[in-house]
């Protein structure tokens, strides 16, 4: 079971208000690489691993996915705290202002609605552990990507410390992998699935 | 039910008293009594955690077992039927 933890992570103290960096960065909250699908996509893994240290990894790194939605959630609320209606319409916020007004709604950039389609959760251990690689590139990227967008240092900041988080995990990942393959045969890493090949009836046939 | 099985039932016991009474205090924060009744639970829970732990593993990352060994990632896990059995 979960337990919250009244505090950030890191701290997110922005002082200037900005809807346009908002309609962005939220791509983090709910987008094809954010937080809230990095969370999902771990914890739901975690179930199909036979081994304890990678279900370690799973559950840690996506318990603090879920730290990581609430800093993205606080950037995106303090960035839009104190809007004029005049900034909305100038910073083409109007289109999330219409049906969000200054809440937080987890979708993309280009604003399609969060999906779960943006992860994966296949069963095998080295086609889920080889797909949670690449997602901590591709959030990684996404943080490059906005680092690249964002001058305010009050903002560059938690992103700065998000897309260091993402290099750790990516590391994590790599070991469970290596964790995973010293366990297999080291001749054939596909010979059987461990996830499911538990049941001698479930066999390949060879 | 042996002594494992026992702690565990209290601590699931303890831990849905507060669970409860703090979704109650959320919307009576003034609520003396309900106060009273969470902390008292508080501090059963707290000691039947302290007491488990020491016996039988960690529950708690921030409250582990050992300082030399890390036992958070030994299986089973709790989606496991083995998990109350060990």
């Amino acid at each position: 079971m979960w337990a919250y933890e009244k505090k950030l992570e890191y701290p997110v103290n922005i002082k200037n208000s900005n809807p346009a960096l908002a309609k962005v960065i939220i791509s983090q909250l709910g987008g094809p690489h954010g937080e809230l699908g990095a969370s999902m996509r771990y914890l739901s893994q975690r179930y199909s691993m036979p081994y304890g240290e990678v279900r370690g990894v799973l559950t840690d790194v996506g318990t603090e996915e879920l730290a990581h939605l609430e800093m993205v959630s606080a950037i995106l609320y303090q960035l839009t705290k104190d809007m004029s209606i005049e900034d909305i319409k100038r910073s083409g916020f109007d289109t999330y202002f219409v049906d969000h007004t200054s809440s937080i709604y987890p979708q993309f950039a280009s604003g399609n609605p969060f999906s779960a389609e943006t992860f994966a959760v296949t069963g095998d251990v080295i086609a889920d552990l080889t797909e949670d690689l690449a997602a901590e590139q591709k959030a990684r990227v996404s943080y490059d990507n906005l680092l690249r967008l964002v001058d305010d240092p009050d903002v560059r900041d938690p992103l700065k410390f998000l897309r260091q988080r993402e290099i750790v995990h990516f590391q994590r990942f790599g070991e469970a992998l290596r964790i995973t393959q010293d366990k297999l045969d080291s001749k054939n890493f596909y010979a059987f699935n461990p996830a499911f090949d538990k049941c001698p009836k479930n066999k390949k046939k060879k | 039910m042996n002594n494992k099985n026992v702690l565990l039932k209290r601590l699931k016991i303890c831990d849905f008293v507060l669970t409860e009474t703090a979704l109650y205090l959320d919307t009576h924060p003034e609520d003396k009594d309900a106060l009273d009744y969470y902390n008292k639970h508080l501090n059963m829970r707290n000691e039947t955690l302290d007491e488990y732990t020491r016996k039988y593993g960690t529950i708690l990352r921030d409250k582990p077992q050992s300082e030399d060994k890390w036992d958070w990632v030994d299986n089973p896990w709790p989606w496991e039927s083995e998990w109350s059995e060990k």
